[in-house]
Order: C-alpha cells, then structure tokens, then sequence
C-alpha cells in the first residue's frame, strides 16, 4: 500500500478548525479570567492586609511557575482532587484560565492605582459610597488604562495556548500534528500554522489599535497613562 | 455669644496626627448658619487637613465634630450623611475625567440623592447657568480652562444642597488672570447666605468676603476675630509677621 503524502485542502479546513478552537478557547479564558482578574486585581489594592496577601501569593505563584506545568497539575490534579474526569478543553479552559487572571490582576492592579486620588477624595465628598466610588468613578477611568496591556495579553495568550496541544485538547498546533503523522510534510504545514497564528495576533493588534483611537478623542490628555505605562505582558 | 441654634459647624478639641507629625493641635472653631469663615496661614499649617477632616476625607484622632447639633461618628454611616451636607472644592478641581461637565453634576445627584434624570438634568442647568457655564455642558474637563472647571466643580457641589462649602485653596492653581471669575462665583455665594469655610492666600479676598478670619499656624488657631481686626490690629506676634509677609510681597 502507497502511503498518501500530499495536503489536501480537506487538511487545511481541518487546521482552520483548529484555529477557531484556539481562538474560541482563548476568548473563553479571557473572560473567565478578566472577571477572577477584576476581583484579584482590585483584592491586591484593598486595605485589608489578608486579601491584599491572598491575592499576592496567587499572582506571584502562578508567574513565578510555567504554564506548562500548571496545565499539567489541573489536568492531573482535577480527577484526584476533586474526583471529577474532565474534557480536555475543560482542562484546557481552566489552566489558562488560571493563568490568564493572575496576568490580569496585575494589569487591573496598576490601572486601579493609577487613578487619581483626587477623583476619590471628590467621589467621597460628594457623599458616594464606597462601592459607588468604585463602579461610577474607579473603574470606567482603570478601565482606560486596563484595556490596552490586556489586550496586549490576549494576543500573548493565544501564542501561549499552543502548549494545550499537550494535554491532549485539539486546537491549532494539536490539528496541525495531527496533520503532519499523516503527510510527514512538518515544514509546510508549520509554516502554514504560524501564518495562521500571525494573522489571527496581527489582526487583534489592528482590533486594539483601532479601539484606542476611537477611544482617545474624549479622554484628557493629562489621564491617558497608557502612554507612559509601559505595556508589559507575559 | 450666637444663638446656639444658629451654629452649624462647632469642632472641639480636634487633635490629628499624621505619624510623629502633630498636624491638628486642640483646634476649636464654630460656624454660624449664613457665614463665611476664612482660615489664612503659612504653608504647612494644617488648614487643608482640617478641611479634610471636617469632611471626613481624613480620620480624627480626638476631639468632637458637631454639624446641626449632630455629632459626627467618623467610622459609622452617618459620614455619607455629613458628607451630602458638606461640599467640598479642591485646590486640583477634581472634576471626574471621564464625565462630561454635565455628567459631573448629574451623578452624585443620580446616585447619592437618587434624582431622577429629569431633575438632576434641570438642576445642573440651573446651576450652569449660575456660573455662566450653560454652554460647557458637553464638554469634558480636559477641554476647559482651570477657571472654568473650577466653576463647574463649585456647580457639582451646589447640585448636593450642601449646608456648608469648604474650599481649600480654590483659585491657587489658576492662572492669574482666571482667579477673579471664580472669587465672583464665590462672592455671589456669600451673598446668597451660603456658609463657607474658605482656606485662601488671597488676603484681600478672605477679608471682603468672610465675616471672621482665623489664623493658623503650626496646627494651631493663634488667632481669629473680625477681619478689620486681623488685618489692622492683630493680637499675636505670630499673625503680624505673617501678615507682613504675605501683603508686603503682593
Ligand atoms: N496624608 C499625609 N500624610 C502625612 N503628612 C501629611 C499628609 N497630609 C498633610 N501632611 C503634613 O501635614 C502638615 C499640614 O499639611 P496641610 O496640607 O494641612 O497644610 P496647609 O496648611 O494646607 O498647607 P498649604 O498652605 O501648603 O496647602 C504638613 O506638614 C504636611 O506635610
Ligand atoms: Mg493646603
């Protein structure tokens, strides 16, 4: 029997599957991970010595280790701890999930810190609760600070994602594997792979850049840190 | 002595410390309804501390804050109460950056006192107009000159009803030549009855507008009476060598 070795477009279809799980997944982690960011990030200003050094310790804990590693402990650390088999996408979703907020924590961290504490003081002055200083006045101006650099992760975390391939989940770099043990042609598709992974950050880079812009016109120019901030990610 | 009934603010033996710092020592003062006070004094003094502390915007460390014959508890709620009938105006404006001057006056009223749009959107206008701003409505505070941002956070102040206006060095951080529109906004409020608590270096000003002065210096009040008196014939030591020095270098 005469092995098939050439590509088909079948394959590239399949390889392009692969790519919207990527993204799809990491879209998903982004979310999860804005949210457990939002609360460790704002957990990491609060008075309260004991959050502020919960909060510390999970941040440093997961940057201070790889994500390989981590994706490792929840894959085999979920069926024992918890007695629960999970997919591999679950696996795959709370790993980088994981990952991803204490990254985002320390970007709402310097955001929320970067808001003026006059704003506070008014805030309180005009008799604003706490959690009203915070939703009405804190965050819509973090936020404007937040946003770029996370974006800048998101980018960073799709790259990243390629280690899921490991666990088993089948997203891009996985599919393109898959595709390469049947036609034994690594350099084509691996280049195809990363022209793929390319456009895909390239194109949210495009997305962000414009976000900015259309953002920019009505904010002061004295609160536009984003541009001193240095867009520090992964 | 003033009726009692007609103080509205009497702070007793307010003591606070930042650190080692003895910023506030024993200071004791009322406010009578319909006045304006005017606290002067060198850098350093504790006035706008003691503003601050009035407001609640910084914890006391001894001492009573009396507002309308209520004693302010600082750790319970009732600083949001005290602190929807004291305004305050900031030396830096603090207009919220991301609201537009309209925005700015509406929210506390929104949120805080639970106006409806309507209301909230009326009364900001009425109060625009007040300061000659009606046209800046849609602007953001970036877009507007230190004078007229200012006169927008006097706005958003007034928009709370507050019983008492504390203004920390309002037109320190102006050009000079917008200082006046807003020392105007500020006479025309004397002269509605609006109690104050102004901290100023503009001697000239705190003695046309406020009824009393008080001299700070060192967290201390050395001094306080008529303006004239202040002025012309102060009693201390210390509030001739100051006075000398400020009105001898304008
Ligand atoms: N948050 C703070 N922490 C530590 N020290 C402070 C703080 N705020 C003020 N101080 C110190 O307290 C003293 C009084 O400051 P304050 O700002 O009340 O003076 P001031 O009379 O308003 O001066 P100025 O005329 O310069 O505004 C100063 O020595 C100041 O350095
Ligand atoms: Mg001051």
């Amino acid at each position: 029997m005469k092995l098939d070795t050439s590509i088909y477009l079948l394959d590239w279809l399949f390889i392009l599957k692969g790519a919207g799980i990527t993204l799809f997944l990491c879209l998903n982690a982004m979310v999860f991970g804005s949210i457990l960011g939002l609360i460790i990030g704002t957990m990491r200003t609060s008075k309260l010595s004991i959050l502020k050094y919960i909060s510390g310790a999970y941040i440093y804990i997961i940057r201070g280790t790889p994500l390989l590693m981590q994706l490792f402990l929840v894959y085999y650390g979920l069926p024992v701890f918890f007695r629960i088999i999970v997919s591999a996408y679950t696996t795959a979703l709370v790993g980088l999930t994981v990952y991803a907020a204490a990254y985002l924590a320390e970007i709402v961290k310097a955001g929320l810190q970067s808001v003026d504490k006059g704003q506070k003081d008014a805030a309180k002055a005009l008799g604003m609760t706490s959690w009203q200083e915070f939703r009405s006045i804190v965050l819509p101006q973090a936020l404007k600070v937040i946003v770029p650099p996370a974006f800048g992760f998101f980018i960073a975390l799709i790259k990243d994602s390629s280690l899921v391939a490991i666990i088993g989940f089948i997203e891009l770099t996985r599919s393109s594997r898959m595709v390469i043990s049947r036609t034994y042609q690594p350099f084509t598709i691996y280049l195809g792979v990363a022209v793929i992974y390319f456009v895909i950050c390239y194109g949210l880079s495009i997305i962000s850049q414009k976000y900015f812009k259309a953002n920019r016109q009505d904010i002061p120019k004295a609160s536009q840190p984003w541009k001193t901030v240095a867009i520090k990610v992964s | 002595m003033v009726d009692r009934n007609l103080i509205l603010l009497e702070l007793k033996n307010i003591n606070k410390s930042f650190g080692n710092l003895h910023v506030l020592n024993d200071v004791s003062m009322t406010v009578v309804q319909g006045k304006v006070v005017a606290i002067i004094g060198p850098s350093g003094s504790g006035k706008t501390t003691l503003l601050r502390c009035v407001n609640a915007l910084e914890s006391i460390d001894s001492g009573e804050i009396v507002i309308e014959n209520k004693r302010v508890n600082p750790k319970s709620r009732n600083v949001h109460e005290l602190r929807e009938k004291v305004g305050f105006i900031f030396q830096a404006f603090n207009l919220f950056a991301h609201l537009t001057t309209l925005e700015n006056i509406m929210l506390a009223q929104r949120i805080v006192k639970k106006r409806s749009v309507k209301e909230a959107r009326e009364r900001a206008f009425s109060l625009l107009r007040k300061v000659g701003l009606e046209d800046k409505a849609n602007y953001y505070p970036s877009q507007l000159s230190g004078g007229q941002q200012q006169r927008v956070a006097i706005a958003r102040a007034l928009a709370m009803d507050p019983k008492l206006l504390l203004m920390d060095e309002i037109t320190s951080a102006l050009d000079p030549e917008l200082v006046s529109e807003v020392l105007d906004v500020v006479i025309q409020l004397a002269k509605d009855g609006m109690t104050m608590i102004i901290v100023t270096h503009e001697m000239g000003f705190a003695r046309n507008v406020a009824s009393r002065i008080i001299f700070m210096d060192n967290g201390r009040i050395i001094e306080q009476g008529e303006p004239n008196k202040i002025f012309n014939n102060p009693e201390q030591e210390r509030t001739r060598d100051f006075l000398n020095k400020v009105l001898n270098h304008k």
